[in-house]
């Protein structure tokens, strides 16, 4: 293999590639990354065996074809630390040579043969979702999402495709998220409900920059595969249950509170400094047009916060978890959303739009 | 250099059973009495010596020897299958024992524990006379004997606690640690294995006599911060504290195997167990936990440590066991080929009190029995000691 490649291209490519390459396991060959020298392009393959990826780098004048299996933490040290504007990647029989304008390279190469089969798509896409939609969702569900699963299958996104729709909820149990929006195409067939690893979720957000690129999307049993004109990414999905999140969304409240996203977000970060381990609940007092926040945390101090608000129904004193609505705040890019509210030991919900809702439990402060 | 003043000199108690689970079985079979003993797995299934009593030893039967050897050595030596239940049981009348003298008391296995008697000096008298009420309280409601270990810190006491087995008591005054230390070979030196051994044997240490003629620069050169600890120990010198599941940082439980295994239903079984007690301390200390460690060592001495968060705190074994088993197939999924296991264990950290009263949206039905399941289980133990019941998965048990 022979190439002469964009540096700054490459080393973009290996930051994504080298992030899914696999870094805590005692199997070399999973921290390595590919380099498949085709006819006109440079494609770079990288495996954790949960999620592969296949990625290409197109600003590559190939000389001689050919494939090569490295170290990928080294290769993209390597590329990163240059600073040429291009570098030569030449193969031999052992090595790997990285040659800038000052510099030369040598690394030990493996057997490409042993590198696990990389992400691909047989045949079309079973649907399409644009860059952009798959980005917003991704972004107003994953921070819901379990880090660690215990009982249910929440470790992960739901994906729930419904005709021209897809519906992503994430939870932990304690609060859930749901987003939806827009696909194109489709066929009918496959799985509809599917559960994606947070992992593959982050990756995606990293990986689909284009904004009105369409993403094809094909689904298996066990598999999902992106397809983007640059890369494929196929990820293994999360089994088992994802508990039945329409019985947890609320049907009635009789209580509503208009919130300035910006001015709330920061009532709320503020109180929490008052909060410890011991009690992580802030006290939301909702009163006419004025919404009291406040906190105490033991042997340390007590906070409050005031904010105006407008607010429909009778007074109501409830508990949150602060991040739990710092963390929604933070994805919701309009001005205001309503928060909805029943009983102090009901769960509130944020809606924003037809195509978004979140629901969250409270701190029982009693 | 450590001023010792007499105020602030510990008394640590380390208290160690004499061939316990031979002596256990020759205690409740009086046939046995006199006789040489190998308590292990057969000679015939490739079984290792549990532990070998004293008559067996005078063959040259050891622990962790395989059967079939041991049998060879002493072929009259009768062979006996290890009864965990019973000596589990054992065990927590001893712990309920030791709680009388201090509640400073820190389980190292099933036969051994350290206790921090310096509090109790006023009210129960001098430390040698709470040692020998013990040995004499355990004879009593056990018929066993135990050696006990007479120290200002934990590392004089269990070298103590070994040199006068069996049924042995032996006190380290402080003023006459070196004494004490000095003859000493330096294969007691605690944290020394056979690599650093034959080290300082090329230095030309071969006593506590001759290590402390070593610098302290020349000992971190030589072994980095093991070094520096080396130094202090050389001069009996050890700060750390008798630590109980109440005041821990966090619980834990882990088994070295007297023979390496590759068997993953094994290894999960064995992980399971520990799950179980781990999380039955945890409880019992009234704490939750929010992180799950898992601790591996391959037969090459390699140590992998692999951790997990719960999105809350818990003190749920099934919380606990869903982390530890997805940790463990996540690392047993890519481990090496040809990895055998040396040892396996499981901790619980970063405790909080009650739990910050976090509603939850679904799934808390499913908490609740889960909460009744643990209730259960704990009382059955508290009643019947701990093999009386176990979660499935549990086949044999594995003994330490």
């Amino acid at each position: 293999m022979k190439v002469r490649v964009n540096r700054q291209e490459l080393a973009e490519a290996l930051g994504v590639v080298g992030s899914v390459a696999a870094t805590r396991t005692p199997k070399d060959i999973l921290k390595c990354v590919l380099l498949r020298a085709a006819a006109d392009h440079l494609e770079l393959e990288g495996t954790d065996l949960e999620i592969s990826i296949r990625f290409i780098v197109s600003q590559v004048e190939v000389n001689k074809k050919g494939v090569v299996l490295v170290s990928a933490e080294k290769l993209s040290a390597i590329v990163r630390e240059s600073n040429d504007e291009l570098l030569d990647i030449e193969t031999d029989a052992n090595h790997c040579h990285v040659r800038g304008a000052g510099s030369h390279f040598q690394i030990y190469i493996r057997d490409a043969k042993e590198f696990p089969a990389g992400a691909s798509m047989s045949g079309d896409p079973d649907w399409e979702i644009k860059a952009n939609v798959l980005r917003h969702l991704a972004e107003r569900t994953i921070f819901a999402a379990a880090r660690e699963n215990t009982r249910y299958a929440i470790n992960g996104v739901l994906w729930e495709r419904k005709d021209k729709q897809l519906v992503m909820v994430a939870t932990d149990g304690r609060r859930l998220a749901k987003a939806v929006g827009k696909i194109s195409g489709g066929k009918d067939g496959g799985p509809s409900e599917v559960i994606v690893p947070s992992k593959a979720m982050v990756l995606f957000q990293r990986l689909f920059t284009e904004q009105d690129e369409k993403i094809g999307v094909k689904l298996t049993e066990s598999q999902i595969v992106l397809r983007s004109n640059r890369a494929t990414v196929s990820v293994a999905l999360v089994e088992g249950h994802f508990p039945n999140y329409h019985d947890v969304i609320p049907k009635e409240t009789n209580k509503t509170a208009q919130l300035k996203v910006g001015e709330t977000l920061s009532g709320i970060r503020r109180a929490a400094l008052l909060t410890n381990e011991e009690s992580r609940g802030v006290r939301f007092a909702f009163a006419d047009a004025e919404l009291t926040l406040s906190s105490r945390a033991p042997q340390e101090g007590e906070a409050s916060v005031k904010l105006a608000v407008a607010y429909k129904g009778e007074a109501l004193e409830i508990g949150f978890n602060p991040n739990f609505l710092t963390d929604v705040l933070k994805v919701i890019h309009d001005d205001e959303v309503n928060f909805e509210l029943k009983d102090a030991n009901r769960p509130g919900v944020i809606k924003c739009g037809d195509d978004y809702l979140y629901v969250v439990m409270p701190v029982n402060l009693s | 250099m450590h001023l010792m003043n007499a105020a602030e000199t510990r008394s640590i108690l380390h208290i160690d059973m004499d061939a316990f689970f031979a002596a256990v079985e020759q205690n409740d079979r009086p046939e046995l009495r006199g006789q040489p003993v190998l308590v292990g797995g057969a000679a015939d299934k490739r079984g290792v010596v549990s532990t070998a009593s004293y008559e067996a030893r005078r063959f040259g039967c050891r622990s962790a020897m395989p059967m079939a050897r041991a049998v060879q050595l002493c072929p009259q030596a009768i062979v006996v299958q290890p009864r965990m239940e019973r000596y589990v049981q054992i065990s927590r009348e001893l712990l309920a024992l030791f709680e009388q003298s201090t509640p400073a008391i820190e389980p190292l296995s099933i036969d051994e524990a350290f206790l921090d008697v310096t509090g109790s000096i006023r009210l129960l008298g001098p430390s040698v006379q709470i040692a020998q009420q013990l040995k004499q309280d355990i004879c009593q409601a056990t018929g066993l004997t135990a050696s006990v270990g007479i120290a200002p810190n934990k590392f004089l006491a269990k070298l103590a606690s070994d040199l006068d087995k069996p049924s042995g008591l032996t006190v380290v005054a402080p003023n006459n640690i070196r004494g004490f230390l000095d003859p000493l070979p330096i294969a007691r030196l605690w944290g020394a294995g056979a690599k650093t051994q034959s080290r300082l044997n090329s230095l030309g240490i071969r006593t506590f006599a001759d290590l402390r003629q070593l610098s302290a620069g020349c000992l971190e050169a030589e072994f980095g911060q093991t070094g520096r600890k080396f130094f202090d120990l050389a001069r009996g010198i050890d700060d750390r504290p008798v630590v109980s599941d109440r005041q821990a940082k966090s619980i834990s439980q882990e088994t070295t195997f007297v023979q390496d295994v590759a068997d993953c239903q094994h290894l999960r079984a064995v992980l399971l167990q520990q799950t179980e007690q781990v999380s039955s301390r945890l409880r019992h200390q009234g704490f939750k936990a929010r992180t799950v460690n898992l601790k591996i060592r391959t037969q090459d001495f390699h140590t992998i440590t692999r951790r997990s968060t719960l999105d809350g705190p818990s003190d749920s074994t099934t919380d606990f066991w869903a982390a530890a088993a997805s940790l463990f197939e996540r690392w047993w999924s890519t481990r090496p080929p040809t990895g055998r296991i040396r040892l396996i264990g499981i901790g619980v950290s970063q405790f909080s009190g009650a739990e910050g009263c976090q509603m939850r949206l679904f799934g808390e039905a499913e908490a609740d029995n889960a909460r009744r399941l643990d209730e259960t289980f704990d009382q059955i133990q508290d009643r019947f000691g701990r093999s009386a019941i176990a979660r499935g998965l549990l086949g044999d048990e594995e003994t330490d």
